[in-house]
């Protein structure tokens, strides 16, 4: 199995894996946004409890999908911290002055140039909202609260509000370049499917900022529940 | 006749691998907008002989931006600041009067400078030896024809095969990433029959070496493409992805 080991700490192998972690990571993003936007089902919060409920009572499958996604993220952490180290030893002298010879895009610093500042915001971001929802360690709720209620109770709290609008809209700047860029590090391109991806990309880093940050902005700073 | 140019030029100056670098000031005057970048260069080390100076070494050979000789960071950009084109084709009138330019070496752990702005890039000609070549024994050279290859093919192999490994991807590249170089190497290869019997040998050793290199990864970011003066596309980097998962996971050949 030696040939497995060089396969998977080659620069590609890491470029690989890396492209498979994050596309599963965007498909655990789907089915989060899934879940998250019943919030917005105006039953008083009924589809949402039942959704969660439902999730909380498989007492089997629960665990082994929590465990899995910390495995899943932490394995994508490795990898970018690091490729990230053998990147910065590819060049211990830096220049005095670099500039890109790209058509420059609409945003100044374009997604694949800052995936690692993007990456530990959406980190911090994710320490806060495991802190908040999974473990509930600032903002303590009633004994037999619901789900609904709970949500809307800790998106009024001012840091999680701002802290969850910066953090998902910066997730979606992440994948904008990560959706797409998983596809090229998978070796798939071609002159069809390529243009395609990259619009899908764009509509996917859409979709997941604005979707997930539309919850504190309606919750935290427009709804009255 | 446009008017002549004179420039402030910061230019690194290196004695040797070892020592210590640093930027030196020179003001150059009435440059031709005619001239190339490298006679502008050469103007300034008749300059720099006459006041009994030690000249500033660069690489250059065919100086019609064939040969890949050439190339070095000018205002932060490889190759300056004109697409497709190498250093040595690049026309002063592309600078105003007044103007500084700063000019550094590439910069990558695997191109030491060796002096002032002359790169040791002996890492692209390991890669090349561990596998950019065909060895199997295939007698003269068939009738045309004989070997029918269609255009649609032969087009992006030589495509890729124009790559005249000057080093500006990997000098573009944030990671300093030799990815560009390598696909198009591989892909010469790949995309023709010629290249078939040793294809997934050939994929896996150019990777092993370019890692041993201590090259950077690829992460995408295809500036690469942009600084490449003879615009090889970044399908040649998704190709060699390609090649080499196929090379790793369906060939028998061990890594």
């Amino acid at each position: 199995m030696n040939w497995l080991r060089k396969v998977l700490v080659s620069s590609i192998g890491k470029k690989v894996q890396m492209g498979i972690s994050g596309l599963l990571l965007c498909g655990f993003l789907v089915a989060h946004l899934g879940g998250n936007l019943l919030l917005f089902v105006p039953d008083g919060g009924k589809a949402y409890n039942e959704y969660a409920h439902a999730l909380h009572t498989q007492k089997l499958l629960l665990p082994v999908a929590e465990i899995g996604l910390v495995v899943l993220f932490a394995w994508h952490l490795l990898l970018a911290l690091t490729t990230n180290k053998d990147n910065a030893d590819a060049r211990p002298v830096g220049y005095a002055l670099q500039c890109s010879k790209q058509e420059p895009g609409p945003i100044a610093k374009p997604a694949s140039s800052v995936m690692m500042a993007t990456g530990a915001v959406v980190f911090l971001f994710l320490i806060l909202h495991l802190a908040d929802f999974r473990f509930e360690l600032r903002n303590h709720g009633s004994e037999g609260e619901e789900p609904f209620a709970k949500a809307a109770r800790l998106l009024k709290d001012p840091i999680t509000c701002v802290g969850y609008i910066i953090g998902t809209l910066v997730l979606g700047y992440h994948v904008l370049h990560g959706f797409q860029s998983a596809f090229q590090s998978l070796g798939l391109n071609h002159p069809k499917y390529t243009p395609l991806i990259k619009q899908a990309s764009f509509a996917f880093a859409i979709l997941v900022g604005a979707g997930f940050a539309s919850l504190p902005l309606w919750f935290g700073m427009i709804s009255r529940h | 006749m446009t008017a002549k140019l004179n420039l402030t030029l910061k230019v690194w100056r290196q004695v040797h691998a070892k020592a210590k670098g640093e930027f030196k000031t020179y003001k150059v005057h009435d440059i031709s907008p005619d001239m190339s970048f490298l006679e502008m260069l050469d103007e300034l080390n008749n300059e720099l002989i006459r006041k009994g100076e030690e000249p500033v070494a660069f690489d250059h050979d065919c100086r019609e931006g064939i040969c890949g000789t050439c190339g070095m960071m000018i205002n932060g950009q490889a190759h300056g600041p004109e697409r497709l084109t190498t250093t040595c084709q690049l026309h002063m009138r592309k600078f105003k009067n007044g103007d500084t330019i700063v000019i550094e070496p590439w910069r990558a752990r695997a191109f030491p400078v060796l002096r002032d702005l002359v790169v040791d890039r002996g890492s692209f000609d390991r890669i090349q030896q561990a596998g950019g070549y065909t060895s199997i024994n295939v007698g003269n050279a068939p009738d045309g024809n004989s070997v029918p290859i269609p255009k649609t093919q032969a087009d992006p192999a030589f495509a890729s095969a124009t790559c005249l490994g000057c080093g500006a991807c990997v000098a573009a590249c944030k990671n300093a990433s030799a990815m560009l170089f390598v696909g198009a190497k591989v892909s010469q290869f790949a995309l023709l029959p010629q290249g078939q019997p040793e294809r997934a040998q050939r994929a896996l050793s150019m990777v092993a070496q370019m890692d041993e290199e201590a090259f950077g990864n690829c992460t995408n970011t295809y500036e690469c493409e942009a600084a490449c003066p003879v615009g090889i596309s970044v399908d040649n980097i998704a190709r060699l992805n390609r090649e080499y998962i196929r090379a790793s996971v369906c060939s028998n050949v061990m890594p």
